[in-house]
């Protein structure tokens, strides 16, 4: 299965920003991020059965500043209305979209980061900067172990 | 009934691009009132580019959209060029040309299929269409996902791309790099011939204005990047007298400016536009398959620019391939951009229209002072006009009903308010004559 990480937003939205900071920090840590704006069409075009999805996005829950929120599945249940996206269709759009067309990941993890800012503007709030690098680390670690289980097992003679 | 007063509301429209709504009053069965409100804050990047020097304009301008960054490329570096009065290599030329095209493929398809489509077919948005349609669904993400491989492997990225430059391009694509373009591309020539197809099958209601259309037109290229800046009502001048023509004014509901031509008033833009003035420079199999559908100059009926559109499609999926075809590298990706002082206007067609630039540029190769008009900013008081007039029909229908072809009036349009937020929710207040809402 293949390994895919996305982070979604827009850096100039504030805390809007989470899931690019992760996918850029990621890309400083040699682990193959995409950055997208987080628009259903942007993010269903990649899209197969034969995937881990790794999707990254600020989310508004209500939930403190910086709270990590992780949802699996195929799709994730998402709660309702809480997800922000600039361009009307987002994630949850994406899946039921996915789940139509039959394209939908055999495996998806979402990272939502709690923001608090999302109005215009490239400041990130430092709980946000924060979480996103633990979310950054977290995928890192995870990314390494999905690389280790793919490659072939070495005996000693 | 006939004496009511009614206003339709739409707070926030929906499948747009930005943040805008829509308010019309009717008086009886007179349209006393037609507000297209742009309420997006003014975000000011004419500013910004004071006092940067020439060689960021290509890379802040893009930030102006993320459906049609290359317009907003092509429109500032061609008019940068002309004041600083460079010669660019035709290679670099036909580069821009296939750039283009990859943005007017991932745009029209979004917008015929997934914002414009739902309307004619009665659904409330694209992912419930699929359902009943997912062929059709599957056919648009993957006709738009071909323009976004198109405009990543020429641009960099997909969004806000990074390669045009002053001059020419930062880094050029290989040969054998665009050809892996070229089965998806020759694919995407026959969905975008099946996509006029299904939308020459919709219904459109029976309503044709009288326009004045402006569009570039070239000798003998549908236009992107070059050409006269021409109208149905003998505009015919270069991109540096267009502010001689064309004035801005401002409206107190809106934060964006209307343009009209002086002395005549509101203008369209737009694929309409441009086929009604470029026909014959169409590609043969384009025309061949609009006269399939008796699509024949000059369409009125803004209704049918969801028709037009897909002829476009086929235009720049055919062109796409015909520059891979016969590409042959520029020896040098570009030409060096000395500082000098000067003046540059330049008119490129967006998706949705022209884009016009002007920058003033001194002997450091500073931004002195920048003027961009965006073709939404031309087509808003085009869009209030066919509001007026088509409200006019709807005094006698259900209220629901009316505002959503009013909706669907202004998504003829194809608006790009900004890249933000869209989703469209929109009321309608009844009052009776002793002005009670009902």
């Amino acid at each position: 299965m293949k390994f895919r990480i996305v982070g979604c937003g827009n850096l100039q939205r504030m805390d809007d920003g989470a899931g690019v900071v992760v996918a850029q920090r990621l890309r400083e840590l040699g682990v193959p991020a995409e950055i997208q704006s987080g628009g259903a069409f942007e993010l269903i075009a990649g899209w197969d059965r034969d995937q881990h999805l790794l999707l990254i996005d600020a989310v508004m829950t209500g939930a403190p500043v910086g709270t990590i929120h992780v949802w699996e599945g195929s799709p994730p249940h998402l709660p309702q209305s809480t997800y922000l996206s600039s361009h009307g269709f987002g994630l949850a759009e994406a899946f039921r979209l996915g789940q139509i067309l039959n394209c939908l990941p055999e495996r998806i993890t979402v990272y939502g980061i709690e923001g608090d800012r999302f109005g215009l503007g490239e400041q990130v709030s430092p709980e946000v900067l924060a979480a996103s690098e633990r979310v950054a680390q977290q995928i890192a670690y995870e990314f390494a172990a999905e690389s280790q289980e793919e490659e072939p097992v070495q005996f000693a003679d | 009934m006939s004496r009511a007063a009614r206003t339709i509301r739409v707070d926030t429209l929906a499948r747009v691009e930005g943040e805008g709504a829509m308010h019309i009053s009717l008086l009886g069965e007179r349209v006393a009132d037609v507000k297209l409100r742009i309420y997006e804050p003014p975000r000011f990047f004419e500013a910004f580019l004071r006092g940067r020097h020439f060689s960021e304009v290509a890379d802040i301008t893009a930030r102006i959209c993320g459906i049609c960054p290359i317009a907003y490329q092509m429109s500032a570096i061609h008019a940068v060029e002309r004041a600083l009065g460079l010669h660019i290599d035709p290679a670099v030329r036909m580069l821009r040309r296939l750039f283009y095209c990859g943005e007017w493929i991932e745009s029209h398809a979004l917008h015929v299929y997934m914002l414009h489509a739902p309307d004619f077919l009665g659904y409330q948005d694209a992912i419930a269409m699929a359902k009943d349609h997912p062929e059709v669904a599957q056919r648009a993400l993957r006709l738009k996902k071909i323009g976004n491989h198109l405009v990543a492997l020429m641009g960099g990225r997909e969004i806000h791309p990074i390669s045009a430059a002053v001059g020419g391009f930062y880094k050029v694509p290989r040969l054998e790099q665009l050809r892996t373009l070229v089965e998806d591309l020759k694919w995407a020539v026959d969905a975008s011939i099946e996509t006029v197809k299904f939308t020459a099958g919709l219904e459109f209601p029976d309503f044709e204005q009288d326009y004045e259309f402006v569009a570039l037109r070239h000798a003998d290229e549908y236009p992107f990047n070059e050409g006269r800046l021409v109208s149905n009502r003998g505009l015919d001048i270069d991109a540096a007298e267009y502010e001689d023509h064309f004035t801005e004014l401002h409206v107190k509901h809106a934060n964006a400016l209307h343009s009209v031509v002086r002395g005549r008033g509101s203008y369209l833009v737009g694929p309409m536009a441009r086929f009604n003035l470029n026909y014959e420079r169409l590609t043969p199999r384009a025309k061949q398959v609009a006269g399939d559908i008796k699509l024949k100059p000059p369409v009125r009926n803004p209704f049918r620019s969801i028709i037009v559109r897909a002829v476009e499609l086929v235009f720049a999926c055919e062109e796409a391939l015909r520059i891979i075809e016969q590409y042959d590298p520029p020896a040098q990706p570009r030409v060096e951009a000395p500082n000098r002082a000067g003046v540059g206007q330049a008119i490129t067609e967006a998706p949705r229209g022209i884009l016009y630039h002007r920058y003033a540029i001194d002997e450091k190769g500073l931004i002195v002072t920048a003027k961009i008009v965006p073709p939404t900013s031309q087509n808003q008081k085009r869009i209030e006009d066919d509001l007026r007039e088509y409200a006019a029909r709807l005094v006698a229908w259900p209220l629901e009903e009316a505002t959503w072809k009013c909706e669907q009036a202004i998504r003829n349009y194809d608006p790009c308010i900004s890249c933000a937020t869209h989703f469209l929710k929109l009321t309608i207040d009844r009052e009776d004559e002793a002005g009670t809402r009902k």
